[in-house]
């Protein structure tokens, strides 16, 4: 059970695989490397916010600000541009609104104790808010071409933005892997009350794990003004429920402790090709939302079952034990005449 | 000292003088104002294997978790290594060598069993390793150390629990019901490792209500009784027998003849109200038992013997139990709680909060719901509903300012009487109690008993689980006794007395001598 369970982007993966090759089928451009990589392309952003919410859901809790936080750093951006801030220091200054919603976040989840859901929910609104009231209710536009650049520049045929994404899924995988307090992540999900005993510090992790969350938003919305060169009021709308989709799709359990950085990444891939798949087998846009949900539906239901599956055999597991004790036991009665 | 050391096939020998690893003196704990621990002495020698007894709620637990650092006493010192010390945390325990296997071991399910061991360990990765592998074989664990430690089982579990505690140096190492869910293979393996460990020097605690396995085991035994050592002695010098005595209150004599002086009425004429045939599931294997009309019937055992399972199952919450139920000869086939109640069978949890009550609502709500279809044909009829209301509340004196007083504001009695007045207002002919009286004042206990009373006079079936002996020797006409998931005895009334019961809820049968 548990080999399946660990294959699992394996399994997205080779359904992945699947979907290229039958809508392709149905329309062969879809099979031309231009349009495949056009769906790696326009997958970067849900991939971030995806490894950024895996984070969180690691240790058993949610982050539903994710997509305003993408918001709130790309008006930043866009705002800082248009103030005429250089580059460099506008990205920074981004990046730095993100950590900071994340480590709001994180303030009243871990010191104030409110449930993630609420927490995240409250910020939400407020992050959400915050652009509306940054911009006066209107889009960024005109924002220095210097941005765009880096969303067309290509080094060794392949789009900048995804080297940049390569390298992080990279490196947040083998962080994951090798560096010590990162298991703490995967451990205070597993059994919040065992770490605590063990003495691994519960709350530093929860707020280390919401802050990331953070950052890797505000790493997408950078991506997201250069790709799209303005900013409007829906920046991110929605990325949440997407990202804790593509993470679910990909392995990641909502009960915590388990999954990868490429769980993220092929969950998120996952989700934008079928977004692709749609308009190749010309199938109307406005369809694009209710694939998606039902998608999550059956990721979701999928995960349920699998762990349904898992209880049942642990429950036969005891079961057995106490058959074999009632065999082996020889009944008290003798034992203490 | 003087004392010249009897032969023994053990290297340990309980009469040493060795300092103590650990010292508790004068123990006191009190939770909501009640004392739980009163004056706790007790030590442990290197070496040496202590077994803690008692029933439920005598404070063994809360000994050893003191000891931990998971509660701080209100008053008493510890000595480690006759050095006073007062821990904050479990750590600060770990860091003195004291480590505690708790009854469900916490491991990280989805880590591998490396990972759990080395978790919040700050050595070197190469070095833990080298250990690893050396205590691993010693310890006799046989796992790989890249498995999920989620797919070991219980046993092993344990035994990497044992690791983390020795990879931390641990002297003193806690077992809290280590066996109660091995199987006997597993634990012959675990009390080998726990005496290889002991001729190692370190210091081990035993909690079990196992006694053979006990009196197998330890070097010396200390029983509990409502937060006091009553009884310690090195274990060559003690039997079954004494063991037993000590876990029973003082005035159980006296107890015996007044309750032998009142008469009792033979129900055995009247008709079953509750038959259940071979009822098995996986907490119990094949119990049968019936209470007739104007029976009570306890269910004596200790806490995990399977008696809240099998009340579950009984009346269909459980749907994988296998077996028969026949409520007033009919048969209710498979497991369904709707019509075990429809033929008159109701359930009062043990968890009222959980499954009893709604605590947010107005209490008549809890009293009528599930009566709602008899108050009015489409609507509820709130007169109808305040006449019943106000009878149970006449007839179980429940003290509330109104019927539609929230049920939370109520203290803990008059919730349970709330409880009770939703049960019998769907006028039942079979009622299974699951501890009516936990956390409920002395008052409101009498009016409970009053109670059964007297529904047992209406010709009601009750089949009462406790897990307070004294109060279902008191109550019951026939009593059933489990243990580890089987009825292992059934006495009737004339032969019930505390000492038969408790003996059977202790594993030890036939004793009728002691």
């Amino acid at each position: 059970m548990s080999r399946i369970w660990r294959s699992r982007e394996l399994l997205v993966f080779l359904l992945l695989i699947l979907l290229v090759l039958v809508v392709g089928l149905i329309n062969p451009n879809f099979w031309r490397a231009r349009s495949l990589m056009h769906i790696l392309n326009s997958s970067l952003i849900l991939i971030l916010v995806s490894i950024g919410e895996m984070f969180v859901i690691l240790t058993r809790g949610i982050d539903v600000s994710v997509g305003a936080i993408l918001g709130l750093s790309a008006v930043i951006l866009g705002v800082a541009l248009n103030a005429g801030v250089a580059l460099p220091l506008a990205v920074l200054l981004a990046l730095a609104v993100s950590v900071l919603a994340g480590m709001v976040n994180a303030v009243g989840i871990t010191f104030l104790r409110v449930p993630p859901i609420i927490m995240t929910l409250g910020t939400l609104g407020v992050y959400r808010g915050l652009m509306l009231i940054i911009t006066g209710g209107s889009w960024i536009e005109t924002i220095p071409t210097s941005i765009k650049f880096f969303a067309n520049w290509h080094i060794l045929g392949v789009r900048f933005f995804i080297w940049v994404t390569l390298v992080i899924v990279i490196f947040t995988a083998l962080l994951l892997r090798r560096f010590k307090k990162a298991r703490y992540l995967y451990a205070v999900g597993d059994n919040e009350e065992g770490a605590r005993l063990m003495d691994i510090p519960v709350r530093k992790t929860l707020f280390t794990a919401y802050t990331l969350a953070g950052l890797f938003a505000g790493i997408a919305a950078i991506i997201f003004v250069a790709q799209i060169g303005f900013v409007p009021m829906q920046a991110g709308n929605g990325q949440e429920l997407r990202a804790i989709a593509a993470d679910v799709l990909g392995g990641v359990n909502l009960t915590g402790g388990v999954g990868t950085p490429l769980s993220a990444l092929v969950g998120a891939i996952f989700l934008t090709a079928v977004d692709s798949a749609l308009v190749f087998v010309k199938v109307p846009g406005y369809w694009n939302n209710a694939v998606g949900g039902a998608i999550l539906l059956a990721a979701v239901y999928l995960d349920y079952r699998v762990r349904r599956a898992v209880a049942a055999q642990q429950r036969q597991a005891r079961a057995a034990v106490r058959k074999e004790n009632n065999h082996l036991n020889p009944s008290t009665r003798e034992e203490q005449a | 000292m003087a004392k010249p050391a009897t032969p023994s096939p053990d290297h340990y020998d309980p009469q040493s003088d060795k300092t103590p690893l650990v010292e508790l003196k004068n123990i006191w704990k009190v939770f909501a104002g009640v004392p739980v621990l009163k004056g706790i002495n007790l030590n442990l020698r290197p070496g040496e294997i202590h077994a803690l007894l008692g029933g439920n709620g005598s404070g063994k637990s809360t000994t050893m978790k003191i000891l931990s650092g998971v509660y701080i006493p209100e008053r008493g010192d510890i000595f480690i290594d006759g050095q006073r010390r007062v821990f904050h945390s479990p750590n600060e325990a770990h860091k003195s060598g004291i480590y505690m296997v708790p009854q469900e071991p916490h491991i990280f399910p989805h880590l591998s069993v490396e990972e759990n061991l080395l978790l919040g360990l700050d050595i070197d990765v190469g070095e833990a390793r080298e250990k690893i592998t050396r205590l691993a074989q010693e310890i006799g664990f046989e796992s790989g150390l890249s498995e999920e430690a989620g797919s070991l089982s219980i046993a092993n579990q344990q035994l990497l629990e044992i690791i983390r505690g020795l990879l931390r140096n641990a002297q003193i190492l806690i077992l809290d019901e280590p066996t109660s869910a091995l199987t006997f293979r597993e634990v012959e393996h675990l009390f080998n490792r726990m005496r290889t460990l002991s001729q190692r020097g370190i210091g081990i605690f035993f909690i079990s209500h196992r006694l053979n396995e006990v009196m197998d085991i330890s070097h010396r035994i200390s029983v509990l009784r409502e937060g006091r050592i009553v009884l310690a002695a090195p274990t060559s010098e003690l039997n079954s027998q004494k063991l037993v005595r000590a876990m029973l209150p003082e005035d159980a004599d006296v107890r015996e003849v007044e309750r032998r002086a009142r008469s009792a009425q033979s129900r055995e004429a009247s008709e079953v109200a509750l038959d259940v045939q071979h009822l098995s599931s996986d907490a119990f294997q094949d119990v049968s038992f019936q209470v007739r009309a104007g029976e009570v019937v306890g269910l004596a055992g200790l806490v995990g013997a399977g008696r809240t399972e099998v009340a579950e199952a009984v009346v269909g919450l459980d749907p994988h139990a296998r077996g028969r139920v026949f409520i007033k000869g009919q048969d209710v086939k498979k497991p369904d709680a709707r019509r075990s109640q429809s033929l008159g069978l109701v359930y009062v949890p043990e968890d009222r909060h959980a499954h009893g009550i709604f605590l947010d609502l107005p209490s008549l709500y809890t009293m009528t719901a599930t009566i709602l279809d008899r108050l009015g044909r489409y609507l509820i009829s709130r007169k109808q509903e305040e006449v019943v209301g106000d009878s149970y509340r006449e007839q179980l004196s429940i003290r509330m300012n109104s019927l539609y007083q929230i049920a939370r504001t109520l203290s803990g009695g008059n919730q349970q009487k709330v409880v009770l007045a939703k049960a019998l207002a769907s006028k039942p002919d079979v009622i299974i109690l699951d501890e009516p009286t936990r956390g409920v004042d002395a008052s409101a206990r009498q009016d409970v008993y009053h109670l059964i009373h007297r529904l047992a006079e209406q010709g009601v079936g009750i089949l009462l689980i406790s897990s307070e002996l004294e109060e279902i020797v008191d109550l019951s006409d026939r009593i059933l006794v489990m243990y580890q998931g089987r009825i292992i005895q059934e006495t009737q009334r004339a032969d019930i007395s505390l000492q038969k019961i408790m003996a059977a809820a202790f594993g030890l049968q036939g004793e009728a001598s002691l």
